[in-house]
């Protein structure tokens, strides 16, 4: 096994949790989240030598499997009526999840989901959120900050919202 | 914990237990084990052939030539024929040579394994286009083999049948499907479980756990298409059973 090929078991075993977890909380489900993140690793090790370049390589596994997960929406929208054998539709909530939070998730946008994800999940501070995204980091802690008042609300409704003056 | 820490009526969460709770309430779920880093790679390489695939029949089919397409004869189910091994278009006297089988990359991390009728798949060959798609097998025509335990999971969590969901039959036994109805089926049907009818038959790979392959017997009569699946262990002794032209076999 080469060295690069070594290099990528190592961040593969030790990336594919965290980045899991965090494409389950931007999905909501576990079983569609397990196959966005098998193939984002797949693309990751087709372009190793660029990813491992990559200022945050979970974080661009992460947003590869969130594309990759529209791109089969998209795809298997097209497909639909020729689809007669496909796979199951992903549930809208996988057992074990809290129901409550992935509605809260759901309702930020895209961007702040994402945000929320790298911060959480992949521990990424601020700069290197920014960098990955190509945002100033001032614009990662707005969306921070939005997505972050937004739970709040989502999850204990009787605190006051905050209102941008 | 402080009162702003507190989830209750009138408190308010600080940005950090808010991120907490988002952390935890995902931390606490039991994580599917990562899958086998060679159906990763054998993931990609897939991906990577699909894409060579595709331009070179976009190529081919720019430029006018003769494109051939392998019909499934009663499923009616078409692959290019780059997918799909001995499908070459003839123009001479010589008989037609169709494609016995093919194995194509399918949405969702997928693969779909087709046997078309009338003709027979060489195991060996169905065998290897499986492991490209990283699934490992053990394939065989005329007979069915098994080890004595069947690993988990099902292989109804491995095989979707192009039918209803398999029906066990006497608890590990062998399954049977049922009436043609398009969808979805996953079962966790722990014995092998057999489709008679037309489709396709999806395959995930991933979920073969390392130590594990996918047994597949068909038939040598190439007019009848029942295969039939398990999981067995790899290196456990195999107990193989003939699989006769019509009915089912010994055992079942």
């Amino acid at each position: 096994m080469s060295h690069e090929q070594t290099e990528f078991a190592e961040f593969f075993q030790a990336s594919w949790e965290p980045c899991l977890r965090a494409v389950i909380a931007s999905t909501g489900s576990v079983q569609l989240a397990e196959d966005q993140v098998a193939e984002a690793f797949a693309r990751a090790w087709l372009s190793w030598r660029k990813v491992r370049q990559h200022p945050a390589p979970r974080a661009w596994v992460v947003r590869t499997a969130l594309n990759a997960g529209v791109s089969w929406w998209r795809r298997r929208a097209r497909e639909l009526p020729l689809a007669g054998h496909d796979v199951t539709a992903p549930r809208d909530v996988d057992d074990g999840l809290d129901a409550a939070l992935l509605t809260a998730l759901r309702h930020l946008p895209d961007r702040q989901r994402e945000v929320i994800a790298l911060r959480v999940f992949l521990e990424l501070d601020t700069d290197t959120i920014a960098a990955h995204l190509g945002v100033a980091p001032g614009t990662v802690r707005v969306h921070l900050s939005r997505a972050v008042r937004t739970l709040r609300h989502e999850l204990c409704p009787s605190a006051p919202m905050e209102v941008n003056q | 914990m402080n009162d702003n820490d507190e989830l209750s009526d009138g408190a308010m969460l600080r940005d950090s237990a808010v991120l907490s709770a988002v952390r935890e309430s995902i931390s606490g779920l039991p994580m599917p084990a990562a899958p086998r880093l060679e159906a990763i790679t054998a993931r990609g390489r897939a991906r990577q052939r699909r894409r060579v695939g595709g331009l070179s029949i976009a190529s081919v089919a720019g430029a006018g030539a003769c494109a051939a397409l392998v019909v499934g004869l009663a499923g009616g189910w078409s692959s290019p024929a780059g997918l799909a091994p001995k499908a070459a278009p003839r123009h001479d006297a010589s008989p037609i040579q169709l494609a016995a089988f093919s194995v194509v990359a399918g949405p969702h991390g997928t693969t779909t394994l087709t046997l078309y009728p009338g003709q027979v798949a060489k195991p060996s060959a169905v065998r290897q286009a499986l492991a490209k798609h990283g699934i490992p097998a053990l394939v065989t025509a005329g007979e069915f083999c098994r080890t004595a335990d069947q690993p988990a999971p099902g292989v109804g969590d491995v095989v979707v049948l192009p039918q209803q969901p398999p029906r066990p039959v006497g608890g590990t036994g062998p399954v049977r499907t049922g009436a043609v109805r398009t969808g979805a089926v996953r079962t966790g049907a722990p014995g092998p479980v057999r489709t008679g009818g037309p489709g396709p038959i999806v395959i995930y790979g991933s979920r073969i756990p390392s130590g594990v392959k996918l047994s597949i017997g068909y038939r040598q009569n190439s007019q009848d298409r029942e295969i039939s699946f398990s999981l067995i262990k790899a290196g456990e002794p195999l107990t193989c059973t003939s699989i006769p032209d019509n009915g089912p076999h010994p055992g079942d």
